[in-house]
Formats: structure tokens, C-alpha cells, sequence
């Protein structure tokens, strides 16, 4: 307490500096080999190994994919895969035109309709199909798509569709269309609705509750279409999200837009979870609603093309196939898939759907709309978040 | 004669700093003057995000000046300045605790526990926080047990999680500054106010506070600024209500693939931000100069040197 102390206490100042500095050090040298390590990792690759074709292949690509979109052991089974996500097609495709040919992905699994403009702005490179013999194994209906004819390009990943999925303990009257839908959501459902998080979903809801088609280019519709969203619809959003189904049967939501396999993963996991799962009901929207097939194509550029090639015969052999199916819940499109799967699997009237139903579903189009499409979504999410 | 060619050997004194110059001029002017460069262009249609120069316009910024962009700035200048008044109120009394009030030996045990969690990434921290809130996690049910609550709580997806996230995660950012200039405040100076008779209080408010302006200064703008462009711990734990500036400007480079547009949006955010702490620093000069013609004390026989210089010198 006297003006003494002083020499003591510089000398503890001195020492705490001390102390601390170590533990900085040390900190910082633990982050750093942390960090070493980590990158160590992907190198630690498995080598070449023989593959199907008889020459030697090098089983290390780079995959640029989807969420919670493929079995991690399925993968590993083929060989080393390092895998990237996106959020959205929009996204994948400007991170690869901007890395112009270097973005060092080999694999990449765009949706249909965005292919033509992929292959327009020189993003993906021809497939040599001669080299995926198990190409056979799809089902005609599900080759030689409109957007890419003589799958030159790409092949089916799998197909889906989008519906609604929702807590019946809250909302009493089934849904059945889209308008019943949006109906709920200004409805029971208010505030507690969540909404797939791309542009084109979004806008869809309007268009399919209202009889439009939802590739319109007429702009009096997209007008007409943000003076709902954004006017009436946003207040009762509570979330754009692309993956409701698990957040759902958490108790987030009680009203989801969401993709059919995403919606079985919700039904699996409130099961999983001691559940019953009549507490939800799940439809496709109707009179009309989304068709979308992701596929298989290889980037521009890939460094491992051979490799790519092979992962993609791998993963159209039958039994993988199925296997990739069991895991996100969505049509592989394998010819005769009925025999294939094994008679448990659960939800599968989720997975796959009646012809009445699939002549409802039309393919979404990349078109003059989309800069449109993307400024209703902001304001909408600007509307929402107000 | 013979020192002449040895000083002629010696680099010129900047030469020193031409590695952090190096650092600015490659990862902040450059990217910097792309992004205005890129805000003047117009992206080519159909393209994916292709951006063509000629003619150079300002027709995005023409986009961009848009209702939806000023009710998304006041969503996120609200949640920012809240966010780092908050960081402030609660990083204050943590760092002067931790370098006044805590033997210096236990310092390091303090700082560990607060750089600790910076070894896990921003993003799975901010998740985490999902798990806790979650209607039907642990603390809604052990608030349900306790009999606190008699339903879920209903947090994640508010703004009110947002603002928990945020603060969580820049807390630190001003806490650190706080600290140091907090430990390098010589005791002494405490000590020599107590003895002129000032009371705790007063020491604190006349001494102590104005002496860490600087660390105070330092903290509100590393958390202010990245707070203000941050939309990750929004997206993840505001829903629909966690919509920031920073989720405008990733939408038009991500899903419109327009670069320009984009850009465009980025230099107005940054200008917005600038135009916040220019207000900011201008009330506080407006306000130290107050303060200082308040506290002026004459005394007989001097020059009038005011009593805040005196005890800050």
C-alpha cells in the first residue's frame, strides 16, 4: 500500500509478462501442429490400385458435392476421396468458372437444367462412357436427358422431388397442394415455417400454388409472384433452410418445404429418437411441383480424369448403387431397382413415386428469370428478417 | 574515410517495414481496389458470372440503392452495434478483473481459458450453440425440470440468438485489447489518485477509464468491423431473422453469379461502416472536448494546464 512497492511490483509484472509469453508460445505451437497435422492427413492417401479396367488408376480425386449427399464408406471403399460441399448449383458454378480449369475438383454433381450453361462457359469435360461400362445399368428414362442428350456430359447421381412435410399434432386439416400450403403458413403455421433456401424454390411456391409454370420468363408473373412472397408470405418464414427434415422433427419448424430424402432423413431420425412417426405427414405438393436429377460429371481440367471415370463406373455398379440409395434417400435411377433393394427398407414410398405422381413434376430452366429470381429471394429474406 | 562505404551498405530505415507494406499491398489494397474496379461493371448476361468493363457505369450502384438493402443495414447496424455495446459492458469488467484484480501468476491460467476455444472453428462453435438452444435439448429440458419454463424454449432462429452468437464469438476480440492496456496501466497512478483523495469510484472513472480509451478504441473497432460483415453466425442461428448485410452481398457473388452487383453492395457496406465509426469517433471528440472545458481548473501561478492532462501525464 506504500510507494515502496514499486521494484515488487515490476518484478511480478515482469514474471506474469513471462508466464504469459510461454503459454502464447505454447498455444501457438499447439494451433500450428494442429493445423500440420490436419494437412498431413490429406496426403495420406491410398495409392494406386488396380481398378476394373485392368490398368493401373489412380484412386485419389477431389469430389465438389452436395451436403449429406454420399455414404462416407461407400467412398472410402473405392478409394481416397477428398470431398467439398456447395450450397447451391449457382454456387458450384461460379467457384469453378472463377478458378477458370484450376479448381483442382475431378468430380462434380450439378443439376440438370444447369448443365447446357456449364457446357456453354467451358466448365465440364466429355465423358469417355466407354470407360463407364456400368453406364448400362441405368434406366432408359433416365438417360439422354433434354439438357444433355447422348449423356455426353454427365450422368444420373439420382432424381427428387419436393413436397411439404409437417407436425400434424399442430396443423389438423391435411395439406395436399401448394396452396393449401401457403394457406397453412399464414395460417396455423405461422412463424414456425421454414422454406428451401434457393431461389428457385422459393419463387416455385407462388408459381405451383398458382398455376403458373414455374420456368416463366413473363415478367408481369415474377412481379406478381414478390408481391406475394415478400408482402404477405415472408412474416410467417422462420427459416430458409434446404436441409428441414432433422431440424423439423427437433421442434424447429412445424411446417417444412423440403426434398424428399431429406424429409425420409427427418422420419428416420425423429424414429430414431423414440418417436412415432404419425406425429408427421409428408406429401408432394400438388396439382404440380419440382423434378430435379442431380448427376455425375467431371470438371474441366480435373487432374485425375482416369480416376474419375472409374468412381463413376464404381458407383453405378448395382450393389453401390443401392448402397448410395440406402444412404440419402433419393431414386438412383438403376433399371429394375425393385428387385435390388432389400424388402426393409424404411420410407420407401418416399423414394420412389407412382407414374400419377411423377406427371406431376416438371424440371425447373435456367433461363432470363434467374438474376429476377435471385432479387425476389433477397428481398423476400430482407422482408422476413424485418 | 574508411566508415563511408559500410554506411553506404545499409539499407534505408523503411526497408524494415516493406514486408508488412508487402502484406497490405497484396491482401488488402488489391483485393480492395478489385472489388471497386468490379462494382463499375456489368455482368455479361447468361454467363456464369463473367463481368464485362467497357462501357465502366454506375448502374449497379444504381441496383444496388434499393429499399431491401437499407432495411437489411438496419437490421445488421442494429445487431452489430448492440452486439459490440454488449461485447464492451461484459469485456470490461472480465479483462480488468483479469489484469487488476487476479495475481499475476493466475493470469496465464486466465487467458488459456479464453483463447482455448479459438483452437475449435468459428463454424462449429457457432453450431454448437444450435444443440444448446434447441427446443428440445438439454437446457430447454432442464429449464422444463427445474420448473423455470412450462414449454420449449423457442430461441434458435431469433434475432435474439443472433445476438448471443455474435457476442459469443467476438467477445475475445475485445477482451484482448482490454487487457493489455489494463496490465501496462502502471498501479502507481491508481495508487497516487487514492492518495489525492479520490474515492474508488472516482479513480476509476477519472483514472483508469480515460488511460484505456486506447484499448477501449482498439476493441470497439475489432469487433465492430467484423461483426458488421459476418453473416455466418446469422445464417446459422437467426433463421429467417438472421438476415445481414454480409448474406446480400454472398448472394449476388453466389447464387445471381453477379460479380458487379455484388461488389457494388460490398463497397456500400464498407462505406456504411466507415460512415458509423466516423459518427462515433466525431460524438466522442465532441465529448472528450467537452469533458476537458468542464474539468478546466485554474490554478494561480501556472498555465492553466487542465487537471485531466495532469494526471494522464
Amino acid at each position: 500500500m506504500t510507494k515502496i512497492l514499486i521494484p515488487q511490483v515490476t518484478a511480478e509484472r515482469l514474471k506474469a509478462q513471462l508466464n504469459r509469453r510461454h503459454f502464447l508460445a505454447l498455444s501457438g505451437a499447439t494451433a500450428a501442429a494442429a493445423f500440420l497435422a490436419a494437412c498431413g492427413d490429406d496426403e495420406k492417401k491410398p495409392g494406386t490400385t488396380g481398378s476394373t479396367m485392368g490398368g493401373k488408376v489412380d484412386k485419389n480425386i477431389n469430389l465438389f458435392t452436395w451436403a449429406d449427399y454420399d455414404d462416407e464408406e461407400l467412398l472410402n471403399s473405392w478409394g481416397g476421396l477428398t470431398i467439398d460441399i456447395y450450397g447451391s448449383n449457382e454456387e458450384a458454378i461460379q467457384k469453378l468458372a472463377a478458378a477458370k480449369g484450376s479448381s483442382g475438383y475431378d468430380v462434380v454433381v450439378p443439376t440438370g437444367v444447369f448443365i447446357p450453361q456449364m457446357v456453354s462457359e467451358d466448365l465440364l469435360q466429355k465423358l469417355d462412357l466407354s470407360k463407364i461400362p456400368n453406364f448400362k445399368n441405368l434406366d432408359v428414362a433416365y438417360t439422354n436427358q433434354a439438357w444433355d442428350q447422348g449423356n455426353q456430359y454427365s450422368v444420373c447421381k439420382d432424381w427428387g422431388s419436393t413436397g411439404f412435410m409437417y407436425d400434424n399434432r399442430v396443423i389438423t386439416t391435411p395439406i395436399v397442394t401448394w396452396a393449401d400450403f401457403l394457406a397453412a403458413c399464414e395460417g396455423p403455421a405461422s412463424g414456425q415455417v421454414s422454406v428451401l433456401d434457393t431461389p428457385g424454390n422459393l419463387c416455385g411456391l407462388y408459381f405451383w400454388a398458382n398455376g403458373i409454370d414455374w420456368t416463366t420468363e413473363d415478367p408481369a408473373h415474377l412481379d406478381a409472384a414478390e408481391d406475394y412472397l415478400v408482402n404477405t408470405l415472408a412474416k410467417h418464414i422462420k427459416a430458409f433452410d434446404s436441409y428441414p427434415g432433422v431440424t423439423l422433427v427437433e421442434g424447429n419448424y412445424v411446417l417444412s418445404q423440403a426434398w424428399n430424402g431429406d424429409a425420409r432423413m427427418g422420419y428416420i431420425a425423429h424414429e430414431g429418437a423414440g418417436g412415432d412417426p404419425a406425429d408427421y405427414s409428408w406429401a408432394l405438393g400438388g396439382p404440380v411441383t419440382e423434378l430435379w436429377m442431380d448427376n455425375w460429371a467431371i470438371v474441366k481440367g480435373a487432374p485425375n480424369p482416369d480416376g474419375a471415370h472409374d468412381f463413376i463406373n464404381f458407383i453405378l455398379d448395382q450393389d453401390n448403387s443401392v448402397k448410395d440409395l440406402e444412404f440419402h434417400g433419393y431414386n438412383t435411377g438403376m433399371a429394375d431397382i425393385a428387385s435390388l433393394l432389400p424388402d426393409d427398407l424404411p420410407y420407401a414410398d418416399m423414394i420412389f413415386f407412382e407414374d400419377a405422381q411423377v406427371a406431376t413434376m416438371h424440371a425447373g430452366a435456367v433461363n432470363s428469370a434467374q438474376d429476377r429470381l435471385v432479387e425476389i429471394y433477397n428481398n423476400t429474406k430482407a422482408a422476413a428478417g424485418a | 574515410m574508411h566508415r563511408a562505404p559500410r554506411r553506404s551498405l545499409r539499407l534505408p530505415k523503411f526497408a524494415l517495414a516493406l514486408p508488412s507494406w508487402g502484406y497490405y499491398v497484396a491482401f488488402f489494397l488489391v483485393p480492395v481496389v478489385l472489388i471497386i474496379f468490379y462494382s463499375f461493371g456489368t455482368k455479361i448476361p447468361g454467363s456464369a458470372g463473367r463481368t464485362e468493363f467497357s462501357p465502366l457505369t454506375l448502374d449497379r450502384y444504381r441496383d444496388a440503392i434499393k429499399p431491401t438493402f437499407f432495411v437489411v443495414l438496419q437490421q445488421t447496424m442494429r445487431i452489430s452495434i448492440t452486439g459490440t455495446l454488449l461485447c464492451l459492458i461484459i469485456g470490461f469488467p472480465v479483462a480488468y478483473f483479469m489484469a487488476i484484480r487476479i495475481p499475476a501468476r493466475w493470469r496465464g491460467i486466465f487467458l488459456g481459458v479464453l483463447i482455448i476455444p479459438f483452437w475449435t472453428n468459428f463454424l462449429i462453435r457457432t453450431i454448437a450453440w444450435r444443440i444448446v438452444l434447441s427446443p428440445v435439448g438439454f437446457l430447454s429440458n432442464w429449464l422444463q425440470d427445474i420448473g423455470m419454463r412450462d414449454s420449449n424454449i423457442q430461441v434458435l432462429n431469433t434475432k435474439a440468438a443472433v445476438q448471443l452468437g455474435v457476442v459469443y464469438n467476438y467477445l475475445p476480440l475485445m477482451i484482448f485489447p482490454l487487457f493489455v492496456t489494463l496490465d501496462r496501466l502502471e498501479p502507481a497512478l491508481r495508487e497516487a489518485s487514492k492518495d489525492l483523495g479520490a474515492s474508488r469510484l472516482k479513480t476509476f472513472l477519472q483514472v483508469t477509464l480515460p488511460l484505456c480509451a486506447p484499448g477501449v478504441i482498439a476493441g470497439l473497432l475489432l469487433v465492430f468491423i467484423p461483426l458488421s460483415g459476418d453473416y455466418i453466425t446469422a445464417a446459422v442461428l437467426g433463421g429467417a431473422d438472421g438476415n445481414m448485410s454480409g448474406a446480400l452481398v454472398a448472394s449476388q457473388f453466389l447464387q445471381a453469379q453477379n460479380q458487379a452487383l455484388g461488389s457494388a453492395i460490398a463497397v456500400m457496406l464498407m462505406g456504411s461502416i466507415l460512415l458509423v465509426i466516423a459518427i462515433v469517433a466525431i460524438i466522442s471528440f465532441a465529448f472528450k472536448a467537452v469533458l476537458h472545458r468542464m474539468r478546466k481548473v485554474d490554478i494561480p501561478g501556472t498555465r492553466g494546464d487542465d487537471l485531466a492532462v495532469a494526471t494522464n501525464g
